[in-house]
């Protein structure tokens, strides 16, 4: 079965927006982190998906795997030969695939759990540059020290995903594979705000102080939370990288990683998961339509659509800041059980009253 | 060496005037603003648009510069900034609004850039309009105007900014909306007016800095996007409450980025080079995790 390209396209873009905005959400619809810096965890884990499972690769098969693997003469035949075993084993391309996700999520973890300490000390504006500062750092970092993932030039990422076969299949299977792992961790990110810690972090965030008194471990609170944004974030990078099959730093930036996803969860809603769904899904679906009409679009606007679709992601967020702060679908409060089963409690109680 | 450090000082106050339009219209409207970035690039265009098409000179260019800038200022006030202050939301809408406010400029800069390159055939993606710079001879050695032009203007704004806030009825109600806005508004302060101030007066500064930028650094319409870390370092380490901190610590930034990375690779090897752009980025990190305060707060003895 293959999809058209432009279908694979919808799925892809909607698949990683999807996931980077929850892991946005939860930091800053559920917790009120001004995290400016998603771009920071993103790329770390675009950086593991290129820099690790082709080394280890590479060393058990006796090739060069220090820092010559990344270099740009090299890289190129190294990845072929490791891709060429990889095509021919399924077993060890779904270990090392899902390796690699287990791999970035950790070190995006870890990541989060850095950002707690600026996390407590600064507020506001404050937070915000740094975080942004700490992105663009490791991204000027990946992209002028070559032994990591290639420097100028970038690196050839392993293909997982050849043992299905080649061209359209490999980009159909991936691409629905990428969906059905944004798809999870959508319910993922539900249920944890349908739980009590959902609950916990919005108390947090709407009256710190009252949330203190009844006992909750804010400072412990934030880090988790941290950790898990960042882990699922690292994973939308390492996908990323897996699915395009190259990484190269300078296409991480902040504009692409950290600020659209902040257009999307601001024009969906923002604390709500469903609202984040809806304004990826809205955008991805918008940005196909102006690539498609492209020709009979420049007729009538006379601009590039290159540049019209950062005048309308611009007046999208000035709209929704202006008029819809709450975003289309505004945050409600979650039910944590089902209706019926509410039902059924408050028909019990009535026996009492 | 001469041309490095002239081009290090002129890169340095450019910085330090712009750091000082984010200080300013961050602590008259809570706005931290991101759209700076667009707002200096759109100097630097202004400029190149003036000499290629009016025949100006840069300098000469650089009045409808400052201008434009502040007019983009007051067009980001009336449209967006306005009634989100008026309904006081959050400092972090306040910044996304910026955001907005950026990439639409950006969006409108790049189209503008196509215009003049379709229709006038400029080199509008690319420019370079140091060779419009005039040398100034000292004897021997020839300077190039620059490297005096922007020090003295950077020290003309100190002096200038200094005179409006403490001598003029204007500039001290602008101080004491910046300090408590509900009792200057109780004692008949139009606390508008010190907003669209705040957004004239810091709008000029960014179209100012990009226009005298326009003549140190290659122009595209990306540049403010690249460089507005710098911006936001300055004002950062100078603590961003306070103007000459953050003219100062732009200053600091500027020369760090150019005379510190010629000092490290002298010591350390050429390879730092590369790691220009992260040396902004780590000062202002390490300025915000070890003293948030800034440099204002070193100055002034330690109290904050």
């Amino acid at each position: 079965m293959e999809l058209p390209p432009i279908a694979l396209q919808i799925i892809l873009n909607f698949s990683i927006g999807l996931i980077v905005t929850i892991s946005l959400n939860l930091e800053v619809g559920f917790l009120g982190i001004p995290q400016f810096g998603r771009l920071l965890a993103v790329i770390a884990g675009a950086i593991v998906a290129a820099a690790v499972p082709g080394r280890i690769l590479a060393a058990f098969m006796g090739l060069p795997w220090g820092a010559e693997y990344a270099y740009h003469l090299y890289n190129f035949g190294i990845v072929a030969k490791i891709n060429e075993v990889l095509a021919s084993s399924p077993a060890l391309s779904i270990g090392i695939f899902f390796l690699t996700l287990i791999l970035a999520a950790a070190i995006g973890g870890v990541i989060g759990y850095l950002c707690a300490y600026p996390a407590l000390r600064l507020r506001e504006a404050y937070l915000g540059i740094t975080l942004l500062a700490f992105g663009d750092l490791l991204m000027n970092i990946a992209w002028n020290y070559d032994p990591l993932v290639g420097g100028t030039t970038g690196v050839w990422v392993i293909d997982p995903f050849r043992f299905v076969g080649t061209g359209g299949t490999r980009f159909t299977f991936s691409a629905l594979l990428i969906l059905t792992i944004a798809i999870a961790v959508f319910l993922h990110a539900e249920l944890l705000a349908r739980s009590p810690y959902g609950r916990t972090l919005k108390a947090i965030r709407d009256a710190e102080i009252a949330a203190s008194v009844y006992g909750k471990d804010i400072v412990k609170m934030r880090a988790h939370t941290l950790i898990i944004g960042g882990a699922i974030a690292a994973l939308a990078g390492a996908l990323w990288a897996l699915f395009t099959g190259s990484m190269k730093a300078n296409t991480y930036t902040r504009l692409t990683w950290t600020f659209w996803p902040w257009a999307f969860m601001m024009l969906g809603g923002t604390g709500n998961n469903l609202g984040v769904l809806l304004g990826v899904l809205l955008y991805t679906v918008a940005r196909t339509v102006i690539i498609l009409y492209k020709g009979a679009l420049t007729a009538i606007i006379p601009i590039e659509p290159e540049w019209l679709e950062y005048i309308m992601i611009g007046l999208v967020i000035i709209i929704i800041a202006l008029f819809r702060p709450q975003g289309i679908i505004p945050e409600k409060p979650v039910l944590t059980l089902p209706k019926s089963k509410i039902k059924t409690i408050a028909e019990s109680l009535k026996e009492y009253q | 060496m001469l041309d490095l450090i002239i081009k290090a000082v002129a890169y340095s106050s450019c910085i330090g005037i712009g750091a000082a339009a984010i200080t300013l219209i961050y602590n008259t409207t809570r706005t931290f603003n991101f759209a700076h970035a667009s707002m200096v690039s759109w100097g630097m265009y202004m400029v190149f648009t003036c000499t290629y098409l009016l025949s100006l000179t840069p300098y000469h260019s650089l009045p409808l510069a400052a201008l434009f800038g502040s007019l983009l200022g007051l067009a980001i006030y009336i449209t967006v900034n306005r009634r989100l202050l008026k309904v006081k939301a959050r400092e972090i809408t306040l910044m996304m609004s910026t955001l907005g406010a950026d990439l639409v400029l950006y969006g409108f800069l790049n189209v503008f850039s196509d215009y003049l390159l379709k229709v006038y055939r400029l080199p509008a993606k690319y420019f370079v309009l140091e060779t419009y710079d005039v040398f100034i001879r000292f004897g021997d050695t020839a300077i190039r105007l620059i490297g005096l032009v922007t020090p003295t203007l950077l020290a003309l704004i100190v002096v200038l900014l200094h005179m409006f806030l403490t001598r003029t009825k204007l500039g001290i109600a602008m101080r004491a909306s910046i300090e408590n806005p509900e009792l200057a508004e109780l004692s008949g302060i139009n606390i508008e007016m010190t907003y669209i101030l705040a957004w004239l007066i810091g709008g000029a500064l960014a179209g100012l800095s990009g226009g005298l930028l326009s003549l140190v650094i290659t122009g595209y319409t990306a540049v403010g996007m690249t460089i507005v870390v710098s911006f936001f370092a300055g004002s950062i380490v100078g603590g961003l409450y306070s103007l000459y901190g953050s003219m100062f610590g732009g200053f600091l930034v500027g020369l760090s980025e150019y005379l510190g990375v010629a000092l490290l690779s002298s010591i350390v090897g050429g390879w730092i080079y590369a790691y220009k752009p992260a040396i902004p980025l780590a000062i202002m990190a390490a300025t915000l995790l070890i003293k948030p305060e800034g440099l204002a707060a070193l100055l002034r003895g330690g109290r904050s």
